[in-house]
């Protein structure tokens, strides 16, 4: 089944007179379970289509189905209610809200979205399969850069959702802590069979996802997808490189 | 709870909005406890002066019992013979501290009267004791004091107390009587607190005792009253009853009641409108102060507004949490500006008893009033920045600087 479809996924701006194309007709289609990485230069049209994808922006032209959705036809409140069920967010900056700890900060999409009564229960575990048992009640200050993008993952993952975007969820920490987020992120998309799509301008950190979407002035350069023996799953097989 | 953090996030600030809040409630709290008192001593008056007709020698203006001519005992007799009148009571009214230079009160001086329990029966003002038993008609000697009175000579019931009250500069003629303490009136926060309650025949010698030495002895004051208080059977219209009187009985001057109502209403219009202006002051200083507050609050997380949304907040969600957060500054200044409001009035009354000035008067319709306008003033001053904060593009608000 397939979890995203683009259709001549279209976002123009008007900048003064201009008109910047920062996406310009993209066709794609992503596969449940997928984890995929967006590549390309600043002004490629990446960060706009993963806004796009978040249901954050509305296109000028196209559409974005998900999961047999079409998303263009929702109004802002649906829009909204379908973000909170079936999206995750990692962001470059964390943002994890300072005032909470981090089990109140993986329970903060809960606040919005109701999903049963075990919300305490399903954030510890969580925090704990990221490796944050004992800093749940930390506070975002309290805690190092791959800590927090640990939380958020976690915090990404609450609601059950199909698909996690990240926005160069790896650009604010060590190589080292890089890849232990990375092998995170595989093991949460294998274990949940949750669609992964992360943006990054860090070629190792791409030529470890399935595929690799590159993309030019807002159009899809190449769509490569990984070879089998390179791939994470391989190599998960083989017991190599498993964080 | 993340409310309660993100107050405590900018501490000094919250702390001086808080203040702000306090100051307004704080005023709103003290000028209106002024006015409920000064509108409770009104309102007495106008239920009393509402429900009779107001007697007096025909050269008075108004009340008898604040100044005027004397009355004759038999004119009393002849107010009672007119159609519609139920019964008529003699009043006659002096001074307690005569010779006193603290003549400037917030309320009625210290006075002392003459009481018939049967006036009670036809009053719509009602006069209940606290404690003891009314005057004996026939045992003279007897008194009973209205609360503050009471409070202010420390009296209790079976003390004795010499009236009137003797002057520190009295002259060499003076004279007063001890009286027993035979019974305390429950506080009506208006004129009957401060009065003393003796027997026709006691106040009728205080009252010549009031007259100028060199006429004293010529006047026969046994026959003599300050004037009347008239009740109409039920259904008899008052002040066409002060029509009749004056138009029958001659020699006497008979105030309609809604002359006298009207007056007292006035006065009362004029404290509420202080009241108001307090009110207005809190709520512009106040709200002011709020929305600059809760609109830095919103500028300083708009990332966490940003992720919110992406999260899946509504516009209302945001909107929610951003007024319950001006509605809790707004709460919590409310709160601490009513008990310092109570504390303070509470302090000031206490002081001023001793010199019979009962200045604030805390009602729990003011403590409402006081609670739904801090918090009312949070809701609307927040919303200026919750709308702001609600109606922020998530994509913007994810990469603000």
């Amino acid at each position: 089944m397939a979890t995203i479809e683009l259709k001549d996924l279209t976002k123009h701006y008007k900048q003064g007179a201009t008109i910047v194309k920062a996406v310009d007709g993209i066709n794609l289609t992503i596969e449940s379970g997928e984890f995929v990485s967006v590549v390309g230069r600043s002004g490629s049209g990446k960060t706009t289509t993963l806004d796009l994808l978040g249901l954050l922006l509305r296109p000028t032209a196209g559409q974005i189905v998900l999961d047999g959705v079409d998303t263009g036809k929702l109004r802002d409140g649906a829009r909204a209610d379908l973000r909170a069920k079936k999206l995750g967010f990692i962001f470059q900056e964390f943002n994890l809200l300072s005032t909470l700890n981090a089990i109140q900060n993986v329970m903060l999409p809960l606040r919005y979205y109701k999903n049963g009564t075990d919300g305490k229960v399903r954030a510890a575990a969580l925090l704990e399969e990221v490796g944050l048992k004992d800093r749940m009640h930390h506070r975002p200050d309290q805690m190092s850069g791959g800590e927090k993008q640990r939380v958020a993952i976690a915090r990404s993952l609450i609601n059950r959702p199909s698909l996690v975007l990240g926005d160069e969820p790896t650009g604010e920490v060590d190589s080292e802590t890089s890849q232990q987020l990375i092998g995170l992120m595989r093991r949460m998309n294998r274990e949940y069979g949750v669609t992964f799509v992360i943006v990054t301008h860090d070629m190792d950190i791409a030529a470890q996802t399935d595929r690799t979407i590159r993309l030019k002035d807002g159009k899809v350069l190449s769509d490569v997808r990984t070879d089998a023996d390179q791939s994470y799953l391989t190599k998960l097989e083989r017991g190599e490189g498993v964080a | 709870m993340e409310i309660i953090r993100n107050l405590t996030r900018r501490k000094l600030r919250n702390i001086l909005t808080i203040s702000g809040i306090v100051i307004g409630v704080l005023a709103l709290v003290t000028m209106g406890a002024m006015a409920e008192k000064f509108n409770a001593l009104l309102s007495g008056g106008a239920t009393y002066f509402g429900s009779n007709v107001q007697v007096a020698d025909s050269s008075t203006g108004g009340i008898s019992a604040f100044g005027g001519g004397l009355l004759t005992l038999d004119r009393v007799a002849a107010l009672e013979q007119v159609a519609g009148v139920a019964a008529a009571f003699p009043d006659i009214s002096v001074s307690a501290k005569p010779g006193s230079t603290n003549t400037v009160s917030f309320g009625v001086p210290d006075y002392i009267s003459n009481s018939d329990p049967r006036a009670n029966d036809y009053s719509a003002f009602k006069i209940h004791l606290a404690q003891g038993r009314e005057v004996s008609t026939t045992t003279n000697g007897e008194v009973v004091l209205g609360s503050d009175f009471a409070t202010e000579f420390k009296k209790h019931v079976g003390d004795t107390i010499d009236l009137p009250i003797r002057a520190t500069d009295a002259p060499p003629d003076f004279v007063n009587h001890t009286f027993t303490v035979v019974g305390i009136l429950a506080k009506t926060q208006t004129a009957p607190d401060t009065g003393a309650y003796v027997n026709l025949t006691d106040a009728q010698m205080l009252l010549k005792e009031t007259l100028p030495a060199s006429i004293r002895a010529s006047i026969d004051t046994s026959k003599l009253v300050n004037g009347a208080t008239v009740y109409g059977k039920p259904g008899v219209d008052l002040d066409k009853l002060a029509d009749k009187i004056n138009a029958e009985v001659p020699g006497v001057k008979a105030t309609k009641p809604s002359v006298l109502v009207a007056s007292f209403n006035s006065g009362g219009a004029i404290f509420t409108a202080i009241t108001t202006g307090a009110a207005l002051i809190a709520l512009v200083v106040g709200g002011l102060s709020v929305i600059n507050t809760m609109l830095m609050a919103v500028t300083e997380r708009v990332r966490e507004i940003g992720l919110k949304k992406a999260i899946g907040a509504k516009v209302g969600d945001i909107l929610r949490e951003y007024l319950l957060e001006a509605v809790l500054i707004g709460g919590i200044g409310g709160a601490i500006g009513l008990l310092l409001g109570w504390g303070l009035t509470s302090l000031i009354n206490a002081a001023t008893a001793s010199a019979n000035l009962s200045l604030f008067l805390l009602t729990w319709r003011l403590v409402i009033v006081a609670i739904l306008f801090s918090v009312g003033l949070g809701a609307v001053a927040g919303i200026i920045p919750a709308l702001r904060a609600s109606r922020m593009d998530p994509v913007q608000a994810l990469r603000a600087a």
